[in-house]
């Protein structure tokens, strides 16, 4: 699998020599001085020849899926995502939902292959499916980056909308690499907790300093923490997550979405309603306008919706990845009060 | 999990290099580095990336379990090194 994908890459732009021995690629958080003939600590990015190759040219896993389903709640409601993944991540998450494709190249139990592609093909098959947003997800896409701009590029002059779903480890360099190209960022936030954020291969601080990044150059964020009981979701920790997003800007969405026991993490217990009921009074507490309970469509009434902070109508209703209903005016406002809803609708 | 360095160690600091958080001390420029017998990996630092196995020119890491029966000294000689 490793010799397959080898082949599939090209010389990176995110990258620099760091003395005679190493390079340095800067693609994600990690920051990782590479040695020839050695990989990142994604094993996709490798040193060769002095030269950081990197992904291209393939996707393990295209699907159509409601822009939902990212999660993004406040772009486009209902609209359909095509989206794409390649291999390999720069963590690896006990609980990974996508363990198959994202720690290919780790575990010898995760085997998933390729399919060559061109950035034209993920285009037009996103125009054949009626999507509007395009979205490079499934795997890590910051250690894709190179590839999913040569995407995003035709994705964007044939009108899409274009999104990374990601676990935010990023850097202010592929930040700034990525914006003139992507519009929508979604991040896991997984913890408020540095030890925490090691045992799942990271580090919190380039996640909580990428996250204000984000927000600050203009992408779209949403943010999503998956509730894990007795690893996340003691009340101070849920507490500080939500403090820290409101400080950046109380109109981040946020959604607390449950677990379900996958991977390694089969030990503990699935999130209930009541887990997801604590996170979302968390946020409310501290002030956040927009939190959505997620994975369990239907249980927690209300909580999928979204409604007005002025006046507390109801103006997008949801069930799962479907909406049921939505009010938004044209320039994305309430109905009822006039106050104008962040994100990215539907003009 | 970590990992855990051993007494084949040249202390040649090649994984000091390849390690992406700084978890593997003491640095030629650090107290006790002429003294000590070989590089410890502070376990609660280390993000279990693996990228200082490959580079180890004496193959004396391993990831924690992994670790020979013979060297399990070295999964507590590692830690304590870091007051753990």
């Amino acid at each position: 699998m490793a010799g397959v994908l080898s082949e599939s890459t090209r010389e990176g732009e995110l990258w620099e020599r760091l003395d005679d021995k190493r390079i340095r690629c800067f693609a994600c958080g990690h920051r990782c001085p590479i040695f020839e003939g050695q990989p990142g600590v994604c094993k996709v990015r490798f040193n060769s020849g002095g030269k950081l190759q990197v992904p291209w040219g393939y996707a393990a896993g295209v699907h159509a899926d409601p822009i939902e389903k990212k999660p993004f709640f406040h772009v486009r409601p209902g609209a359909v995502a095509l989206s794409f993944g390649m291999l390999g991540c720069d963590l690896h998450c006990g609980y990974c939902q996508n363990w198959v494709t994202s720690q290919t190249l780790r575990d010898p139990r995760a085997v998933s292959m390729g399919e060559r592609v061109t950035p034209e093909q993920l285009v037009e098959a996103a125009l054949a499916r009626g999507a509007e947003a395009l979205v490079s997800t499934y795997n890590e896409p910051l250690i894709t980056a190179e590839w999913a701009v040569a995407v995003f590029k035709v994705a964007k002059a044939a009108g899409l909308v274009t999104g990374f779903v990601s676990n935010g480890n990023a850097t202010p360099e592929v930040l700034e690499y990525l914006r003139p190209w992507l519009d929508l960022y979604k991040v896991d936030l997984k913890s408020f907790d540095d030890r925490r954020y090691r045992e799942l291969g990271g580090r919190l601080e380039p996640i909580l300093d990428s996250l204000r990044r984000i927000h600050e150059l203009g992408f779209w964020l949403e943010v999503v923490t998956l509730v894990v009981p007795g690893f996340n979701d003691s009340a101070g920790e849920l507490r500080q997550m939500a403090e820290f997003l409101a400080g950046i800007s109380p109109d981040i969405p946020w959604h607390v979405t449950a677990f379900h026991q996958d991977y390694k993490m089969t030990g503990g217990r699935d999130t209930g309603a009541g887990d997801l009921m604590r996170a979302v009074e968390a946020g409310r507490a501290a002030g956040l306008r927009y939190i959505y309970a997620g994975n369990l469509p239907g249980e927690l009434a209300g909580q999928e919706d979204t409604r007005c902070p002025g006046c507390a109508e109801t103006l997008v209703r949801r069930r799962g990845y479907r909406v049921l209903e939505y009010r938004l005016t044209a320039g994305g406002a309430c109905p009822k009060c006039g106050t104008v809803i962040p994100g990215r609708w539907r003009r | 999990m970590a990992y855990v360095i051993t007494d084949t160690c040249t202390k040649d600091e090649l994984c000091v290099e390849a390690c992406p958080v700084d978890c593997i001390h003491p640095k030629k420029d650090e107290a006790g580095f002429e003294e000590i017998k070989h590089l410890m990996i502070d376990g609660e630092a280390c993000i279990d990336c693996g990228a200082c196995v490959p580079v180890c020119p004496t193959n004396s890491i391993y990831a924690l379990d992994e670790l020979p029966a013979d060297l399990q000294a070295f999964a507590a000689a590692n830690a304590a090194y870091y007051g753990r």
